[in-house]
């Protein structure tokens, strides 16, 4: 009896989190109940025009006006046919101050569980944006889609490009705003976008590449190179070699491999002019250090009397342990080292004043680091691998830090955004100023 | 955290608990961690300074620092603990010394200057450590009394 009494004791101590629950395109969900203010029946909603399609209007709830939202419209789930147009299920949720109306299938209960059984979405979610859930779990048998309610309504989220653009495509639910008649071409488009947001669903999964305004120009226009050079066959990725085929020329010249001399003699162009005797630069993403040490000749090159003071990671083990002590053929180096490699019965190294010059890590640059501030950062497709907020946060650490006059030079195929300050220089090599 | 660095501890830890414990020692896979971490229940830490700045945390659960200890005194024909005792703390407390002396050792003959703290132990339940601006390099090692994480938080002074 004590025993039942306190494993029942210890089952109800577990609960600290409940959820509402409803169903969507005959989908379970759950939404937070602290972000829930009502749960409701309504109808007869004042069409708005000019609105996305999932907006169905807005609605006076006891004097207050409140905006009605279709979460299947939002999420592109079907609408069950049996629905009549007068009266949904609804809820009302708290977003900040105000609130929306967010119509349902159907809802069904109030569910009580332990937050600790909350597991990560996959990121391979099917229907939504999986930005939109906070979790995923299991109650009696039943797997809860978790959505994170300030995600969906946030206001400066304008969702990616291939939602905007389904959306339009998509074109308002029967009976509601008289749409264009939806016709092939309507269908092809929305499908482009569809397979396009599974190559970037399929890039983060098997590579880890993570399509953001970093770098969705050039993979929209690799996608379309990608669908003309298959035609016939499946546009899609369906393995982790095919995303590396798909992928492979993103990566910047001479990737992996010392920087021949036209590139460096480029590169040299776009070295800052620094003042004090020492330029120091951060090169995240350093691999096995082929980069480093091309940077450094081409500094030593350019700037003979000046010291220089490279800051190299990498978050691959093996690599980077073999970077400090590097030996490569002599036929690997191009002529501009010439005055720093010195070759033994092992193969060619590079001499003290190259080396001492950088200093390798083991680290992941998501992680906080204190390092001196740089006039140049290296960073060759470096963000694209990294998650989009940790792009955000890794940027906005660069622009605090970069010195006045420094450059950042991401991959060939990325583009920093320009609404955060970054002035794209000219110049064959993309580089940038703040 | 310095490539240099990491394996002049992964090999001392490796040298010194197949050396104490006389047994078979597995690393695990090397990852790195910047977040607050939870420490399994006993922690000796050994701070670093010198060229660097950082500390070295030898991290296990209670049962196998007793298993671990009960093993190094029976390897000194000493009465095996059952409990965390003065002695238990102790000698857990040497290991992480002795781990951590080597690997300073092995850095030193590559040219790295560093001095060691004295070290302390911690025990007690759900313990964090946190250093959020240093990143924290983990060697997980695996024993047969248990599993050590060998926790190296290093950074250059700039």
């Amino acid at each position: 009896m004590g025993k039942t009494r306190e494993s029942a004791e210890k089952d109800v101590e577990h609960i600290d989190y409940k959820m509402v629950t409803f169903s969507l395109g005959g989908k379970d969900f759950g939404i937070d109940i602290m972000k829930i203010a009502e749960i409701a029946k309504f109808g007869g909603f004042t069409y708005v025009p000019n609105v996305p399609s999932y907006v169905k209007g807005v609605y006076n709830l006891r004097g207050d006006i409140i905006s009605i939202i279709d979460l299947r419209g939002m999420f592109h789930l079907p609408v069950p046919d049996t629905e009549s147009e007068q009266t949904h299920n609804g809820l009302i949720v708290r977003v900040g101050e105000s609130m929306i109306g967010v119509v349902v299938d159907s809802i069904d209960k109030v569910v009580g569980i332990s937050s600790t059984d909350i597991q990560p979405p996959h990121p391979i979610f099917g229907d939504i944006n999986i930005k939109y859930i906070s979790g995923v779990v299991e109650h009696d048998s039943r797997l809860y889609i978790i959505l994170d309610v300030d995600k969906v309504f946030s206001k400066e989220t304008p969702p990616e490009p291939i939602a905007t653009r389904e959306r339009t495509e998509t074109g308002a639910p029967p009976g509601d705003v008289p749409g264009p008649v939806r016709g092939p071409t309507d269908m092809r488009v929305s499908d482009t976008a569809a397979e396009l947001g599974f190559v970037h669903e399929t890039l983060a999964t098997f590579l880890r590449f993570y399509v953001s305004e970093v770098n969705s120009a050039w993979v929209e226009e690799r996608f379309r190179d990608w669908r003309t050079n298959r035609a016939g066959e499946a546009s899609q990725l369906k393995n982790a070699a095919e995303a590396e085929k798909f992928i492979a020329p993103f990566f910047s010249p001479h990737t992996g491999e010392f920087w021949s001399e036209s590139y460096a003699s480029e590169f040299s162009s776009i070295i800052p002019e620094t003042t004090g005797g020492t330029i120091t630069v951060w090169n995240p993403g350093c691999g096995k250090g082929y980069e480093t040490y091309s940077l450094v000749c081409l500094l030593r090159e350019k700037l003979p009397n000046k010291q220089i003071k490279i800051w190299a990671c990498d978050i691959d083990l093996l690599s980077i342990s073999t970077a400090p002590n590097l030996v490569f053929a002599s036929a690997a180096a191009p002529d501009y080292f010439d005055p720093y490699v010195h070759e033994s019965n092992n193969g060619c190294s590079f001499d003290d004043t190259v080396r001492d010059a950088v200093l390798f890590e083991y680290h992941d640059i998501v992680n906080e680091q204190t390092l001196p501030p740089p006039d140049l950062i290296v960073a060759r497709d470096v963000l694209s691998f990294l998650a989009p907020t940790d792009q955000k946060r890794v940027l906005a650490d660069w622009f605090e830090k970069l010195k006045p006059g420094g450059v950042v030079i991401p991959g060939t195929h990325e583009r920093l955004p320009f609404d955060e300050g970054w002035k794209r220089l000219d110049g064959e090599i993309c580089a940038y100023t703040k | 955290m310095r490539v240099e660095y990491i394996n002049p501890f992964v090999e001392a830890a490796y040298n010194i608990l197949k050396e104490v414990l006389n047994a078979e020692v597995n690393r695990g896979e090397l990852y790195l961690k910047s977040t607050s971490m939870p420490v399994l229940g006993v922690a000796a830490i050994i701070g670093l300074a010198g060229d660097v700045e950082g500390r070295v945390l030898i991290d296990m659960d209670k049962p196998t620092a007793i298993k671990i200890a009960s093993a190094m005194l029976e390897g000194m024909d000493m009465e095996p603990i059952t409990e965390l005792n003065d002695l238990g703390k102790a000698t857990v407390t040497e290991l992480a010394n002795m781990i951590t002396g080597q690997a300073v050792t092995k850095l030193h003959n590559l040219g790295f200057k560093f001095d060691l703290t004295p070290p302390a132990i911690f025990t007690g339940d759900n313990m964090e450590v946190s250093n959020a601006d240093v990143e924290a390099l983990i060697v997980p090692m695996e024993v047969p009394q248990g599993k050590i994480e060998i926790n190296v938080a290093v950074r250059e002074r700039t």
